[in-house]
């Protein structure tokens, strides 16, 4: 069920309703009884595999809180992550192992070959395992108490708002907030609708019209010139950030509504100053939960040199594999875990010549802000083609063929509004960057009635130029 | 963390705000569909005293070039033209203008062989008449054919009843500009090696198809207005790859109009067809095959000299 569906506007109403007017003992049933119709709107078998990591989870927090013996703890928490990234491994992950094995195979002269399992990818796994997982490991380190209510925990792993692309939250903030009674607050209701509202214009207005491009580039980039080929990284960058940030205050919009406050996601990710800073501000709750759960257990800073280049290595590389089950995610992450060291080191360069001072003059950082951004785009056509071999190409073709013309896509009405909409999302990023505008809830310093004058501007947007629903990028992730 | 429940606003203020975003999105929506429901009404010239009306699909919108047409004859043209629409929206086109434009005489309909085959046209074409939704004969149409949530949708909000193409033409309608061009020349070694390999759009006709057009030109004959079927050329190789369905195309237009007084069939094929210079794609014209169709349509009407008398 997508959040531009009538069906989800339907099953959002019905569940506010209940959720609002009855008592609270129904209060957790209603909302895990929604989230699993809103994921069996779309396969119900898939469910099951969510209830599975549910009560894998659930029963290994129970475990873990009850046990006194560290050893049985630690061997509790590693069977329960092993249990729950088994079919995420399976669906995600099968036929990248078998793809790689075959090659080995064959480079080896051995004849024996595997088939593929071409299996349908469960939307959100990644998604609803990694947030089932925080909450195990949680309990673990002690940082969160053991929920002994399993509706209350199965209504925490598949929230629907944001169960199928995040944010991925934390059983500290989201379990703790469905404990405690909410009354519809009118506040959040008028909050929650214009982020959804916002939301909504970015995907159905912005994104899926600048795919429209992107698609027909990458499908065949040999076709295309190095200026289309930059032209269609620049859309991708825009399309994929108004795709996930879009997703992402739906989410946060519709549990605003519900009276619930999760964990910002985005934070106007393309005026970073850094790579460190992009991933403070880019899919948050992602970088956050690798922080977390694997470079700080793996010693984060606090080890040697070349432990710490292992940390941040493995952390990009992993978080490029969790993106996608091929190369093309895993040289991403890579890429960026290489724009981290050599930010680093360009930092302990400035400190050796005496030029730290340099870091505060406007010109260097806009100078970091464009560099930033410039990489960032790079590595997104290894995320976005096909495969690595386009992946190069692109990167050929951007350096060296500048030989055909300019190409405006299926339409030119559909290229200049891609452009004019970029301008507007860049336009609203500078207001909400210098406070103009509210950013996850902050106060606006416009007028009410600019507001919400805004607000029907968008609603009038998205109904004469919104696409018909796509589905969104990470559903796949 | 546990948020901190702020104090909700009031009931009336809160009420006051939900109520007059809904209401200023409504008007809004009111105007903004009203602007473009009558710039597109001028683009596809509805509703005005034009005495010759073309119809078709983008086959004969990048064929023939209304404003120079409009000069060549010295009389107002409704241009009504779509993309990928199929032989059913061709009636329900033809039945808007009779109902709009009284004054209308003769029809130029586009023909071609491909015109009784849907397939590699639009599937939802009927999107495109979402605009005229208040007319009940196009309700009647979208109803059957559009799902009930995108009836109602359309239905409640004027401007979801847009596109991008739509809106680009309802704004064209009000600033006036009716140019349809596409530059550049058809590739004719890709087309020879398409039609190697059998990847071609496939003449099939169906019964269904002419059934429509058969109405449709009952319904042009019983409003007294003369038909012109128009074949604006498509090249040759695309005839010559498939011969014997492309002859029994030609040979229903011959038919029709041998059997119809108010029915002419003007087949242009010859000469063109084989030039391809005069090609965008294997069936489009480009600009100067758009100016040399249009040429001898002004010559062709001219010369039939029954324009100005209007509708018998």
């Amino acid at each position: 069920m997508l959040f531009n569906s009538w069906q989800f506007i339907f099953l959002f109403s019905v569940t506010a309703v209940f959720y609002f007017n009855s008592p609270y003992r129904l209060r957790m049933p209603i909302l895990l009884v929604s989230s699993y119709i809103f994921y069996m709107y779309w396969r119900w078998d898939f469910a099951v595999i969510m209830l599975l990591v549910s009560i894998t989870n659930y029963l290994a927090g129970r475990f873990i809180a009850n046990e006194k013996s560290r050893i049985r703890k630690k061997r509790c928490l590693l069977l329960a992550v092993a249990i729950s990234l088994v079919p995420l491994f399976y669906f995600k992950y099968g036929d990248f192992f078998l793809e790689n094995l075959n090659v080995l195979l064959s480079v080896s002269s051995s004849e024996k070959q595997f088939s593929y399992l071409n299996l349908v990818l469960p939307v959100g796994i990644s998604f609803f395992t990694f947030q089932a997982l925080s909450y195990s490991l949680d309990v673990y380190f002690g940082k969160t108490p053991v929920e002994r209510n399993f509706v209350r925990f199965g209504a925490f792993v598949a929230f629907f708002p944001q169960l199928v692309a995040g944010p991925i939250e934390r059983s500290s903030n989201l379990l703790e907030q469905l404990k405690a009674p909410r009354r519809f607050n009118r506040n959040y209701f008028l909050q929650g609708s214009k982020l959804f509202v916002w939301g909504l214009f970015k995907k159905v207005v912005i994104a899926d019209r600048l795919a429209l491009y992107v698609d027909k580039v990458f499908e065949s980039p040999d076709a295309y010139s190095g200026l289309t080929l930059i032209i269609a990284t620049l859309f991708f960058a825009f399309q994929i950030y108004c795709d996930f940030s879009g997703y992402s205050d739906m989410a946060i919009g519709a549990a605003r509504i519900l009276g619930f406050k999760l964990m910002q996601n985005f934070n106007l990710p393309y005026f970073s100053k850094s790579i460190s800073d992009f991933w403070r501000r880019w899919h948050i709750s992602l970088s956050s939960w690798f922080g977390d759960y694997l470079y700080r257990p793996l010693g984060g800073s606090r080890v040697s040199y070349i432990k710490w280049i292992r940390n941040i290595l493995l952390v990009f590389l992993v978080s490029g594999f969790w993106h996608g089950a091929a190369w093309t995610f895993i040289i991403w992450g890579g890429l960026h875990a290489f724009y981290y060291f050599m930010e680093s080191w360009g930092d302990v360069f400035l400190k050796r010549v005496g030029k730290v001072e340099l870091k505060k003059s406007m010109v260097y950082r806009i100078f970091k802000v464009v560099s930033v951004f410039v990489s960032v785009c790079y590595a997104w056509i290894y995320f976005r083609a096909n495969s690595l071999q386009d992946a190069f190409l692109i990167t050929e073709k951007i350096f060296t063929d500048w030989s055909q013309g300019w190409f405006f896509g299926g339409s030119t009405v559909t290229y200049v509004l891609s452009w004019f909409f970029i301008m507007l999302l860049v336009i609203v990023q500078i207001l909400q960057y210098k406070g103009y505008s509210s950013l996850y809830f902050s106060k606006s310093k416009f007028h009410p009635i600019i507001e919400y004058g805004w607000t029907v501007v968008l609603l009038l947007g998205i109904s004469l130029l919104g696409l018909s629903s796509k589905s969104f990028i990470y559903f796949q992730f | 963390m546990i948020v901190q429940e702020n104090h909700s606003i009031k009931l009336r203020p809160f009420l006051i705000r939900v109520f007059g975003v809904l209401l200023f999105f409504f008007v809004l929506d009111l105007a903004a569909g009203k602007f473009l429901e009558t710039g597109l009404e001028k683009y596809y010239g509805l509703y005005t005293n034009a005495q010759v009306a073309l119809v078709g699909h983008s086959h004969l919108m990048l064929g023939v070039d209304k404003e120079k047409l409009e000069k060549g004859i010295g009389i107002s043209v409704a241009k009504y033209t779509r993309e990928g629409v199929n032989v059913q929206d061709r009636k329900i086109m033809v039945e808007q203008l009779v109902d709009s434009n009284k004054e209308v005489s003769t029809l130029i309909y586009g023909v071609d062989a491909w015109s009784f085959t849907s397939e590699g046209l639009s599937k939802n074409s009927y999107s495109q008449f979402y605009p005229f939704l208040y007319a009940s004969k196009i309700k009647e149409f979208i109803r059957n054919n559009a799902s009930k949530t995108d009836y109602w949708t359309k239905r409640l909000i004027k401007t979801s009843r847009f596109d991008e193409t739509l809106l680009s033409s309802a704004i064209r309608g009000h600033l006036g500009k009716w140019t349809n061009l596409k530059y550049g020349t058809v590739n004719i070694e890709n087309l020879q090696r398409s039609i190697g390999k059998e990847e071609f759009r496939k003449i099939k006709n169906d019964a269904k198809s002419i059934e429509e057009f058969q109405k449709t030109m009952e319904i042009a004959i019983e409003n007294n207005i003369e038909v012109i079927l128009l074949y604006v050329p498509t090249i040759d190789l695309l005839q010559t790859a498939q011969p014997r369905e492309f002859n029994r195309t030609i040979a229903i237009f011959e038919k029709i109009a041998a059997e119809n007084k108010g029915i002419t069939f003007l087949n242009w094929q010859s000469p063109w067809s084989e030039n391809y210079e005069l090609f965008y794609d294997p069936i489009h014209l480009n600009p100067k095959g758009q100016r040399v169709v249009t040429d001898s349509l002004i010559t062709y009407l001219k010369q039939r000299n029954t324009l100005s008398s209007g509708k018998k």
